[in-house]
């Protein structure tokens, strides 16, 4: 991130958050009746034109920052043509062009001078300043983060637009009211006493509405470009909203003093100073908050970076399905911190004895965490939450078993002669860990096991990973029998590519979204009648929304040829990279003809030997579904 | 004078049809314009096409697309494939095509699972015929 940049876009943000909720207090305030509230009003628009000149100049800095940036060359944010470029041919040159014809106007309205005396006439002045400001500020939306998440756009940018505004009319607002507060505190300024504390009244209303939208829009915006704890923890722009929620703490705690206390009591000079001085200092808060603010827009959202775990352990709820006394205490202990918690709630509400049932509820979380947690609490690794870069791909899965066979399976597996040096990695609870836990340890090594970061490569060791994790699901795999489950998808399909001769090949997940698979494991002449009846049937099952693929296991060299001309065999036959999609689904179903029904999404629904009549019910109970599960990930967790 | 509130006003209306008719004149034009040059490239690879049928000998009006594919089954007057896209035809799939009487000897000779290169005639899919096969 360049210095430079975040500073030209910190300011512009400040402007813009300052013109909003300047003219917000205006217009909170009211039209004002005596010389100081007057000349504090006309102080604020001429403040106002400053501030725009400069959100402009901030503006116009960050544009050549970014040509700068954007060209790889220091010398292009002096050029005009590379300026304009960046200005007319990206979406946020566009955007940029539009806020700042909005500021523009804005400022060209706050130069003309005119009879405000008249109350219709005031409330179009202010009331015009505020919606071109909020107009400007709202814009910043269309080329931030929320712009770019899908799905669900719509919603980002809703509460991306209410996000900006709400700090708009709260924190761009606190200056324009510690200005008043201070003019009125003097006694000089005795005149607008009474016209300061009903706008600092009426602020701190407006006040709490903006902070509810702030909170819940803020939710809305994590939910979209954090996602997660891990990503949260892990991850610079995490980092950044921990930081800014710790600013926006203290703010808050200000602002509930100031309420609370301070704005109740504000009727002597003395009082009212003291107010403008914590509304003063909240601004100040404000001011750091709106840096963090601008640091975000310029990190790669917490979503789409690597998250690095920071802590030495993780909570893995997942645990309690291997080990039964987990689970007894998860479940002792969440039901403790249950009852704790709604007696913590009552205990809010009573008035009599509220201490004791707070102690009791107190203890009782305590103890409900002490017993429940512990089981769950697994050691963790910087990697932990690592996103594989090679996806479950069944040529990384067949790879993954070559290495595992030279170079794991020597300590890992029970031979003839002697048990496993070590635990046998192709078990369902390892398979459960997350697949950056288990590269890290298979990276750095663990007791003594030796790290193999130095002997495989990185993708060698992600294989590895791909087919421990495809081991565990050919293991769960045993559950699926030969009629689909409604509404029940779980057994992820690993992709594989289907090459038919030298044509460009094409994929399992080109499918998703649009068409079911019957994915057949043959072996000629064992499977001779299946696959006739099946050249035979596919014009119906094409109708249904199926697509048969076809994967010889005995590895013919003319696969196509050798299954005959009479009936014609119209579906894909994978010629080329057999023997990846064999290696890897003979793990799900290891017989020497077998069919795998994989749904829409990409989830193996159904498996069996001999189809037979079965496979038109089989489809036609996949295409009643009527809440279909989301596509299947083609990552490991 | 002209009342300050009447100004603010104005200038939101010109804000509001300024955007309007931003979108109408310049917006929808310029979508237009992206139909127009995606029509304009169809039209080019369609001469394109109708060039290399005339130098073939075609008849007027008749273009020629070029394939990449798989035999799948050959009949005496069909050949069924399973091609890579046509450009300006088809997508990747499998699909039974006419066969020429020029071509239909040739395609005789051709064996299951064959890669092959072949050329289409005529003026739509329908009426499209393979007039030439090449082993790939």
């Amino acid at each position: 991130m360049s210095a430079p940049l975040l500073a030209a876009l910190w300011a512009h943000l400040l402007a813009c958050v300052v013109l909003v909720g300047s003219f917000g207090v205006v217009l909170l305030a009211g039209i004002p009746a005596t010389p100081t509230a007057r000349r504090w009003d006309a102080s604020l628009v001429r403040a106002g034109r400053i501030v725009v000149v400069l959100g402009i100049g901030c503006g116009i800095a960050w544009l050549m920052t970014r040509t700068a940036m954007l060209e790889n060359r220091s010398h292009a944010a002096l050029e005009v043509r590379a300026v304009m470029h960046v200005m007319l041919d990206t979406w946020p040159g566009l955007v940029w062009l539009a806020r700042h014809a909005v500021l523009l106007v804005l400022g060209a309205f706050l130069v003309l001078t005119a009879d405000t005396m008249e109350r219709p006439n005031w409330i179009a002045a202010r009331g015009e300043a505020f919606v071109l400001a909020a107009l400007a500020l709202a814009l910043v939306t269309a080329s931030s983060h929320a712009a770019a998440v899908a799905p669900g756009r719509a919603l980002a940018i809703a509460a991306d637009v209410a996000h900006l505004l709400a700090t708009g009319v709260w924190l761009g607002g606190l200056g324009a009211v510690a200005l008043l507060l201070r003019r009125a505190s003097a006694e000089s300024g005795a005149d607008a006493r009474p016209y300061a504390v009903r706008t600092a009244r009426r602020f701190s209303h407006a006040a709490l509405i903006a902070m509810v939208i702030l909170i819940v829009s803020g939710v809305v915006n994590a939910r979209a470009q954090v996602e997660n704890v891990a990503a949260l923890l892990g991850t610079p722009h995490g980092h950044l909203l921990l930081a800014k929620l710790v600013v926006l703490v203290a703010i808050l705690a200000i602002a509930i003093v100031n309420r609370t206390r301070l704005l109740p009591a504000a009727a002597s000079p003395d009082a009212v100073a003291r107010l403008a001085a914590f509304v003063a200092l909240e601004a100040t808060l404000a001011l750091g908050l709106l840096a963090l603010a601008a640091s975000m827009t310029l990190t790669t959202p917490a979503r789409h970076a690597p998250p690095v775990w920071p802590l030495p352990f993780r909570l893995a709820p997942e645990i309690v399905f291997d080990v039964t006394l987990a689970r007894w205490r998860v479940l002792v202990g969440s039901q403790l911190v249950v009852v704790g918690t709604i007696a913590l709630l009552v205990s809010f509400l009573l008035r009599r004895r509220r201490r004791k049932l707070l102690t009791v509820a107190l203890v009782l979380i305590v103890i409900g965490a002490g017993i429940g947690l512990p089981p769950i609490v697994v050691d963790a690794y910087p990697t932990s939450y690592a996103r594989p870069p090679l996806i479950y791909h069944a040529g990384s899965i067949a790879s993954g078993a070559v290495i595992y066979r030279d170079h794991c399976a020597g300590c890992h597996e029970t031979t003839e002669s002697q048990a496993p040096l070590a635990p046998d990695l192709r078990s369902p609870a390892i398979a459960r860990r997350h697949a950056g836990e288990l590269y890290w340890l298979v990276s750095h090594g663990t007791g003594d096991m030796p790290r193999f970061d130095a002997r495989l490569r990185e993708a060698q060791r992600w294989d590895v990973i791909n087919y421990l994790r495809a081991v565990g699901a050919a293991d769960d795999a045993r559950m699926l029998g030969g009629s689909v489950e409604p509404d029940r998808a779980w057994l992820v399909a690993p992709d594989f590519t289907i090459a038919v001769g030298p044509l460009s090949p094409a994929a399992l997940r080109d499918y998703r979204g649009r068409r079911m698979v019957l994915l057949v494991l043959y072996t000629l002449p064992g499977s001779r009648a299946r696959m006739t009846e099946l050249a035979r049937i596919y014009d119906a099952l094409w109708v249904m929304g199926v697509e048969i693929i076809a994967v010889p296991m005995h590895g013919p060299r003319d696969a196509i040829a050798e299954l005959g001309a009479s009936p014609p065999v119209l579906f894909p036959v994978v010629t080329e990279g057999a023997a990846d999609i064999v290696t890897t689904y003979r793990m799900f179903a290891p017989r020497p003809h077998a069919e795998l029904l994989i749904d829409r999404q990409g989830y193996i629904r159904a498996i069996w030997d001999d189809g037979g009549g079965a496979i038109g019910a089989q489809v036609e109970a996949l295409n009643a579904e009527k809440s279909p599960p989301p596509l299947a990930d083609d990552h490991v967790h | 004078m002209v009342p300050l509130w009447q100004v603010a006003l104005v200038l939101n209306l010109v804000f509001a049809l300024g955007l309007g008719l931003g979108y109408a004149a310049w917006g929808r034009r310029a979508a237009a314009l992206d139909r127009d040059l995606d029509a304009a490239r169809a039209q080019l690879e369609r001469v394109e096409r109708e060039r290399r049928a005339c130098a073939a000998g075609a008849c007027t009006g008749e273009q020629q697309w070029e394939g990449r594919g798989v035999v799948r089954a050959v009949y005496p007057q069909l050949l069924i494939v399973t091609h890579e896209e046509i450009r300006g035809l088809l997508p990747a799939r499998t699909t039974s095509f006419r066969l020429a009487p020029a071509s239909a000897a040739g395609a005789r000779a051709l064996r299951l699972g064959e890669p092959i290169r072949f050329a289409l005639r005529g003026t739509v899919l329908d009426d499209a015929a393979v007039v030439a096969v090449d082993k790939w």
